[in-house]
């Protein structure tokens, strides 16, 4: 029983890391960035190829997730000075959406629809022991990235992306030039997803580009709307929230017997609609309170 | 579906409650337990349903027969939600938490891919229906722990090279679905077709979810070819053929039975889907085993059971499985039971179509052959089946079998 | 050249798919102000209610008007349950929202329907022969209905009173509320409007394809970069961008291959974004 819970905190955790890149992105600065899961995607399989095909170690492999990562945020940043928050928004879409089939098509480098199967674990072995392991590498790379952003929102960093989340003319006004710190808050944001892509790959063993597909962060942003935007809480209890409800409608089934079990996918889907719905009416502050006071 | 659930939250129960048992060591008349791990959502939900009712099915006919050596059946159902991160964290769960003897039913290449390792560490059997070669040799299948009960993608591709041949057919293309099953059966085919010193005249991969297939079946027909060789699914296929008879294409297909089943005749009609072959792994419909499934089938779903070629397929892995237990006698682990997978379904010894016979014969000391409803299932070297093909033609919208290749 | 011309029609049937869903788009976008991600979906609503229709009287008109008639009415529900009261919010809000929104749609199809494909049981005909060139009735016969549907959208925006308050609102909300024009008459116009062209985007593709409660999904990225080709708020410009979208996908597929032609749509928005961000014909800003 320990090494299924355990299981399900790895992925927790690894689902934290893509919360928190998300949370600094559109919960600090406003940003709406609709393609996450395509940092995620970058992170994964660069960590899968370098393992498997290029007999790296482990770390190289997720560094090199986190850099590749970082430097394709960078012409999406310059992309999204120009553009107002909603068009940025279907840009992003597009750009995970891209990179996916990029990632389907170079299959001398990807695989492509096969995947990459054989994935190295991070630490070998089997029972809980090693499994706790991870957990705690894990683990250590959240605390890491929660310290880092508490760090963040403290600085005169923190305090100018606020600035320009909460009044961006205003900002300009005063002679600061937003571009350069949106940027940086894309990059940091996509290097965190890039980290948790190479976990990811690590952890299940097996990358494929159909897991990469956009629900993924829709299920991230479901995560921080109902934990509360813009905080690192928000981003912790919003991820428990989602994993709860992904795990748990495997065993909701035993409550609710009427459902047939083909109908569960689509009331899965509807219960994310319905979430984002209810939270965007009703408690747009998610359920820790809102640190944003836009409406 | 009750049976199981009940079953699941006991055995949660009394394994918090008498903590771990070792992982493999099997007490005496302990039962085995079994975990459906199937796709009972997400896009494989077609078949996983009925799959997951036929593995009870099956373990119910086990139970009702007195049991594999001397241990009754329990089964733990999972869904993989055709996803291999879910299938991932299913497995875990059925491992550690209901800590099964066997998992059965993964059909989804990437949720058989991400489940092995798994397996491979708890040191128990995973039999599945997916297609990807990787999963006959190692590192998927290092341990010989994985069989597989559906022809590989490469198979049919072989068999659609056959067919290719004994119809005359000069000049091939292939049009492929993009993803790992589709490409296999066109990769497949051109491997074969190649080496018998011919030429594929296109070779087209196609998106899928397009409002279009125009530009591809165009590609295709640039080339005239005199056949089309299809790796492709239920949907784009009937998108293709009608737009390829909407545009007076003039060329005879090859689909596998999936996509080329009633559904496709029902939306497409007669004119459009006369003379196209459809090719499927025999089901070993003559067999007395084909018989005890369907109507097993029948009864649990209301539905042939032809209808869910892999459905059939877990139903033999039930069976198959306890005549390897039977056969391995009480108190065996998964290495002894696994050596007697071949011995009983493998050519050599007496024909056996039910688990009750087939207990019979070993108890009386004969050795036998299990054939089952899904193949006569014997087992290579790789843990892979070799069935045959049945090669239908679509005649006045009815599947019409004319002949078998054997490859 | 017979190879190019029949790479166009594909184009063009292709484009016109594209072109109605962006006509939504363009029209809720100009007026509410937002991206309607549930556009996709309603699509698909639309495609189910015309099977509904169709399977009971047998006629594609009827079915039509039942598949228009359920779009219409999802996007009025959307509107008065949802939309309506996150006005006063971001479009951030309102954006998540119909994501939400989509997502919910989906599950009810999902639910009702099955995953399991549906087709129009239509008849099938061989095609007639231009010059060498397959064209078909069919194409002929939806790209009719399509030019019927942009016909009507154009008269009710400009002949008649609703729609010239619909374009006040889209060219200056404050100004058109101080002169008296109330949102709601407006807006449940709008939606209803924008509901049934979604609608026959779908029905289009369902005729021309098949209906699974994920078609419209699947379409909608084209259909936003449509309308930002176009330009947003002008619905001439989003059905002449689908049709330049869609036609430029199909003759350049033979140069980049039928995987990274999806691709196209979003590199010709981004191209836009950045050199012309008014669109073709638009007159929002998209850029700050």
């Amino acid at each position: 029983m320990e090494a299924y819970l355990i299981a399900i905190l790895i992925v927790t955790a690894i689902y934290v890391l893509l919360s928190l890149g998300l949370t600094l992105q559109y919960g600090l600065t406003g940003l709406i960035n609709f393609g996450h899961v395509g940092f995620f995607c970058i992170g994964a399989y660069a960590a899968a190829i370098l393992s498997t095909a290029g007999g790296m170690p482990i770390g190289v492999g997720l560094l090199a997730g986190m850099v590749l990562a970082g430097l394709a945020a960078i012409p999406i940043g310059l992309v999204a000075l120009r553009l107002r928050d909603d068009y940025f928004a279907i840009v992003t879409l597009g750009f995970s959406e891209t990179v996916r089939l990029v990632v389907t098509s170079e299959g001398w480098l990807t695989k492509g629809v096969q995947g990459i199967p054989g994935i190295p674990k991070l630490i070998d072995g089997v029972g809980t022991g090693p499994a706790l392991t991870i957990l705690a590498l894990v683990g250590l790379a959240n605390l890491l990235a929660v310290m880092a952003f508490l760090r963040i929102v403290k600085s005169p960093f923190g305090r100018m992306i606020e600035a320009i989340r909460d009044n961006e003319d205003a900002v300009k006004a005063l002679g600061k030039d937003p571009a350069r710190f949106k940027i940086q808050v894309l990059v940091l944001g996509a290097v965190l997803a890039g980290l948790s892509g190479g976990f990811y790959a690590h952890y299940i063993g097996y990358v494929s580009p159909d897991q990469f597909l956009p629900i993924v962060t829709f299920y991230v942003w479901m995560a921080i709307i109902m934990g509360g935007v813009g905080r690192i809480s928000g981003a912790l209890v919003g991820t428990l929230l989602l994993m709860g409800f992904l795990e748990g409608s495997r065993f909701l089934r035993d409550l609710l017997p009427f459902i047939s079990a083909v109908e569960m996918a689509s009331i899965r889907i509807g219960v994310v609609g319905l979430a984002l719905i209810l939270f965007t009416l009703y408690r747009p502050q998610g359920l820790m309170g809102d640190y944003t006071r836009r409406k | 579906m009750t049976i199981d659930r009940r079953t699941i939250l006991q055995a949660g129960a009394s394994a918090l409650a008498l903590g771990l048992a070792p992982q493999g060591a099997l007490a005496q008349a302990e039962a085995f337990r079994i975990g459906a791990l199937n796709p009972v959502t997400g896009a494989g939900s077609p078949y996983g349903s009925g799959m997951a009712a036929m593995i009870l099915a099956a373990v119910e006919e086990v139970n009702a027969a007195g049991g594999a050596g001397g241990r009754q059946l329990q089964v733990f159902a999972d869904d993989t939600q055709t996803n291999p991160q879910s299938a991932v964290l299913a497995a875990k769960k059925l491992i550690e938490v209901n800590k099964v003897n066997a998992i059965l039913g993964t059909w989804s290449s990437g949720v058989s891919l991400a489940v092995i390792p798994l397996v491979n560490d708890a040191n128990i059997l995973l039999m599945h229906t997916s297609g990807a070669p990787a999963l006959s040799v190692p590192p998927a299948n290092a341990k010989g722990y994985g069989y597989r009960f559906q022809a590989t993608n490469d198979r049919f591709g072989r068999a659609f090279a056959e067919i290719a041949v004994k119809e005359g057919y000069k000049r091939p293309a292939t049009m492929a679905f993009n993803n790992a099953s589709g490409i296999g059966n066109t990769q497949g085919f051109k491997k074969a077709w190649e080496a018998k010193g011919n030429q594929v005249v296109a070779e087209v991969v196609y998106e899928p979810n397009q409002p279009s297939y125009r530009a591809e079946l165009q590609r295709v027909m640039a080339a005239r070819p005199d056949v089309i060789v299809m790796g492709s699914f239920l949907p784009d296929t009937t998108i293709i053929l009608r737009e390829a008879f909407q545009t007076g294409a003039n060329v005879k297909w090859i689909i596998p039975g999936w996509a080329a089943n009633p559904q496709l005749v029902s939306a497409l009609g007669n004119e459009p889907t006369e003379g196209i072959i459809s090719v499927d792994s025999v089901s070993n419909e003559q067999a007395a085993s084909f018989a005890r499934y369907d109507e097993a089938y029948r009864r649990k779903m209301s539905q042939p059971g032809a209808s869910n070629v892999y459905a059939a397929m877990t139903y033999d892995m039930v069976i198959a499985l306890a005549l390897a237990i039977e056969a391995a006698g009480p108190g065996a682990g998964t290495a002894q039971i696994n050596a007697k997978i071949r011995e009983v379904s493998n050519p050599g010894g007496e024909k056996v179509f039910t688990f009750a016979d087939g207990k019979a014969a070993l108890k009386a000391g004969r050795k036998i052959n299990y054939e089952g409803a899904s193949s006569v299932l014997d087992f290579d070297e790789f843990g892979d089946v070799t069935p045959d093909f049945g090669v239908f033609f679509i005649t006045k919208g009815k599947l019409d079998r004319r002949y078998v290749v054997k490859i | 050249m017979a190879f190019w011309i029949e790479l166009l029609i594909s184009g063009v049937v292709a484009g016109l798919i594209i072109g109605l869903s962006a006509l939504s788009i363009t029209l809720v976008f100009g007026i509410a102000r937002f991206p309607n991600a549930a556009t996709g979906d309603t699509m698909t609503v639309g495609a189910y209610g015309a099977l509904l229709g169709h399977r009971a009287t047998n006629s594609l008109l009827v079915g039509g008007l039942t598949g228009a008639a359920a779009g219409a009415l999802v996007g009025f529900l959307g509107y008065w349950f949802i939309f309506r009261k996150l006005a006063q919010r971001s479009n951030v809000a309102l954006l998540v929202a119909s994501i939400g929104l989509a997502f919910v749609l989906r599950a009810i199809l999902g639910v009702s329907f099955g995953h399991s494909q549906q087709v129009f049981q239509l008849p099938l005909v061989r095609p007639w022969r231009i010059g060498g060139v397959p064209v078909h009735p069919n194409d002929l016969v939806l790209a009719a209905a399509c030019a019927m549907i942009l016909a009507i959208v154009f008269a009710i925006l400009h002949l008649t009173p609703v729609g010239r308050r619909m374009r006040a609102v889209a060219d200056d909300p404050a100004l058109a509320r101080v002169s008296g024009i109330s949102p709601s008459g407006v807006m449940t116009v709008l939606w209803l409007l924008a509901g049934a062209v979604s609608a026959s985007a779908g029905i289009v593709a369902g005729i021309k394809t098949v209906v699974s409660p994920e078609m419209g999904w699947d379409l909608l990225l084209p259909a936003f970069a449509a309308a930002i080709v176009g330009g947003i708020g002008s619905p001439v410009g989003a059905v002449a961008a689908g049709l330049l979208i869609g036609v430029v996908q199909e003759l350049a597929t033979p140069f980049v291959g039928f995987t990274y032609k999806i691709a196209l749509s979003f590199l010709m928005m981004l191209v836009v974004l950045l050199v012309r961000p008014r669109g073709l014909f638009g007159k929002l800003e998209g850029a700050r």
